[in-house]
């Protein structure tokens, strides 16, 4: 095996960035005709359940799909990342998610190896902090058949950045694979900040979980966005990819 | 809307006045003035006489009401022209209350041990209770104020029905509805037993949910189950069409999304998309209306439905001709109308009872008949209502239609309508 594993969470360690999807692909011209069909009238598509992007006959792309929860505490930002990553307005107000709301977000990527091409079907699964504390089913219902969580904090609250390992802990599955990466929010908001730069050092090295940075404005285009569906894409597959090597091995043992 | 026209929303504790939470206009009343509002209602009480309305010189209104002797709310209009009335202001804090009690249960709301709890929970119903204050683009609804649910007539009904049955059963539920733009297209028949009040409640949680593309919400309902919470599952099907269903603990909402939604309704995408074609103008394409009506809300009485159509009507009119009110205006007189209407002349039923409007009461005591039909000339436009044991007609007109031609226009259009749909 190429890639290190941590072993007692079987996650995955960071995978470099570009080591299996083609970097920045939506900057290259070869990819316009895959993004083209996740826009309509110069948006982002927001696709419904029966719908997907539509190509013409003669070109197939196969779909993945993956389902993603979203944690962190009340306020950090759970909805608006949804909403930011499926390309629609960001909430400004801050209205408390009452149960469990899913986007979906289609992502075209182009794998470095051979150069296939492939949708992800990402599902973020939203669940409103405070919901997920009164009803005791949210929680098993978000974890069912998870394969990636992404641990939110915020950048201008301290107390989201010390919840993380909370966060961490609650959704720990020692006997399944998950993708763990972890979003601070709000980085617009950075003169205001309240966890520097080395604390984020400090936890990356200890927890060994990648750290993204998202905030400001979504019109930003695809740039905004690009950088944590490519890396959440590129560690799906490779997790995919190890499960499938690794699966007759482990079933051995 | 409401918001825009100066509404402020208070809620106290009932026993001790401590405010809770206030949503509304942004020039928040000072808390002196709160504190008065909540002293003259419990003065009140302490005499033995419950203060419900009260209207001042300068046409403000304020309307009081405790929920389960533990919650107040209350209502302040200062736009100081009448133009938010009394029903309007009643209708809100009862939905507000229903808000409330669909997303905390009625447990948490009757027994407040720890008011600081109860404040931060309340967060939790912000967001809907603000959509009652600012409907945004449901300006054809009328559910919040008529309690009855809005629908829309497609085609292929039939189709449509039998898919949402069998997707419902499958969902072991025998709850289940169909909304295209946020309108009920079709339902269970169970789901049409729900009060109606509560199908209103839902739809409009569905509305607020509409950008997303599935859900799993908790909800208690507000007369069916308001202490045990079922499990609302809502998909998005395509843009502008979701289903919905109410559930038990099972199917889990991973389940029904990948099992049971693409089994039951993608034979059916061509219809749903058709569907959603037909509808983009009118609820109920297959009507056609006279031109000179700028809008009408149809009501059935017994199954508690409503219909709201837009005129084909446009605003460009001929140079010397009056000029016709705007789309989103159209919408506001039909409320207004209908709140006329059924304050002072089809005041039937429960109507009577919860809002009478004091100073009419003589007035609408004093008939020894039902009215079945009703007018009204403003310079905007002309309203005509009607009703009979099934139904209630509220029409708008525009200026150039004849008064004397309103009354047959009017029974024509029921007529028409029922007959071609069955509605
Ligand atoms: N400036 C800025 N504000 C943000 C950002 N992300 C979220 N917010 C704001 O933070 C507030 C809370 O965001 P939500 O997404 O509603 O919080 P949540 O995590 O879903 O909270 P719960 O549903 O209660 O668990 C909102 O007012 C957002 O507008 C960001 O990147 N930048
Ligand atoms: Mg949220």
């Amino acid at each position: 095996m190429e890639h290190e594993r941590d072993e007692s969470s079987g996650a995955p360690l960071l995978i470099p960035h570009g080591s299996v999807i083609v970097a920045d692909w939506h900057r290259c011209p070869d990819s316009k005709e895959y993004f083209s069909k996740i826009f309509q009238k110069k948006r982002r598509k927001t696709f419904g359940l029966l719908e997907a992007p539509a190509m013409p006959p003669q070109i197939h792309v196969d779909t993945v799909r993956y389902k993603v929860f979203l944690a962190g505490k009340s306020g950090v930002g759970k909805t608006a990342l949804a909403a930011r990553l499926g390309g629609s307005d960001i909430p400004t107000m801050h209205y408390e998610t009452t149960g469990i709301e899913t986007t979906a977000v289609f992502w075209p990527v182009k794998l470095k190896d051979n150069g296939q091409v492939l949708f992800f079907k990402f599902h973020f699964w939203d669940c409103g902090e405070n919901a997920l504390r009164r009803f005791d089913h949210l929680l098993p219902s978000c974890k069912e058949k998870m394969d990636a969580v992404l641990f939110l904090f915020c950048f201008t609250d301290h107390g989201s950045f010390e919840d993380l390992s909370n966060q961490i802990s609650r959704v720990s599955h020692p006997s399944h694979r998950i993708v763990k990466l972890v979003v601070g929010t709000k980085f617009d908001l950075f003169m205001h900040t309240d966890v520097t730069e080395r604390e984020i050092r400090t936890f990356q090295e200890t927890s060994g979980l990648p750290v993204f940075r998202v905030g400001g404005d979504v019109n930003a285009g695809l740039g905004e966005v690009a950088p944590l569906l490519n890396a959440l894409a590129e560690h799906l597959w490779h997790q995919d990819c190890v499960t499938a090597s690794c699966a007759p091995l482990s079933s051995q043992v | 809307m409401l918001q825009a026209e100066g509404v402020q929303l208070l809620c106290l504790t009932a026993s001790s006045g401590v405010p809770l939470f206030t949503r509304g206009s942004s020039k928040q009343l000072p808390f002196s003035v709160i504190g008065s509002l909540n002293g003259v209602h419990m003065f009140g009480g302490g005499q033995g006489v419950q203060l419900s309305c009260c209207e001042t010189d300068r046409g403000d209104r304020v309307v009081w009401r405790v929920f389960r002797e533990s919650v107040m709310l209350i209502a302040v209009s200062s736009s100081g022209d009448h133009t938010v009335t009394e029903l309007q202001l009643c209708r809100l804090l009862e939905n507000t209350w229903n808000c409330m009690v669909l997303v905390l249960g009625q447990e948490e709301l009757s027994n407040v041990r720890n008011v600081e709890r109860l404040k931060r929970d309340l967060r939790s119903c912000y967001r809907l209770i603000d959509r009652l204050l600012d409907r945004g683009e449901d300006e054809s609804v009328m559910g919040d104020l008529t309690h009855c649910a809005d629908c829309l007539l497609p085609q292929n009904t039939s189709l449509l029905q039998e898919a949402l049955d069998a997707f419902t059963q499958a969902s072991e539920s025998e709850f289940g509805c169909l909304l295209i733009r946020g309108r009920v297209a079709v339902a269970t028949e169970k789901w049409w037993r729900l009060v109606s009040q509560e199908v209103v409640l839902l739809s409009l949680l569905m509305r607020c949910l509409s950008g997303t593309t599935s859900c799993d919400y908790p909800v208690f309902l507000p007369v069916g189950s308001p202490t045990v919470a079922h499990r609302l599952l809502r998909f998005q099907l395509i843009q502008g069409v979701d289903v919905c269903t109410l559930c038990g603990p099972a199917p889990s909402l991973h389940h029904s999304e990948t099992e049971l939604v693409g089994r039951f309704w993608s034979p059916l995408m061509d219809i749903l998309h058709g569907c959603l074609e037909q509808t983009q103008h009118s609820p109920a394409p297959s009507i056609a209306l006279h031109p000179d009506i700028l809008a009408l809300l149809l009501i059935n009485r017994e199954s508690s439905r409503s219909l709201s159509l837009p005129g084909c009507h446009t605003t460009v009119t001929p140079q010397d001709a009056p000029p016709v009110p705007s789309t989103l205006r159209r919408w506001e007189l039909l409320r207004l109308f209908y709140t006329f209407a059924v304050t002072r002349y089809f005041t039937t039923g429960e109507m009577v009872t919860s809002q009478a409007d004091p100073l009419q009461e003589d007035f609408s005591q004093g008939f020894c008949h039902v009215p079945l039909h009703c007018y009204l000339v403003t310079e905007e436009c002309k309203c005509y209502g009607l009703q009979t044991p099934q139904h209630q007609l509220f029409l708008l007109a525009a200026l150039s239609m004849p008064t004397f031609a309103l009354r047959s226009v009017a029974t024509q259009t029921l007529t028409s309508i029922t007959a071609t749909t069955g509605f």
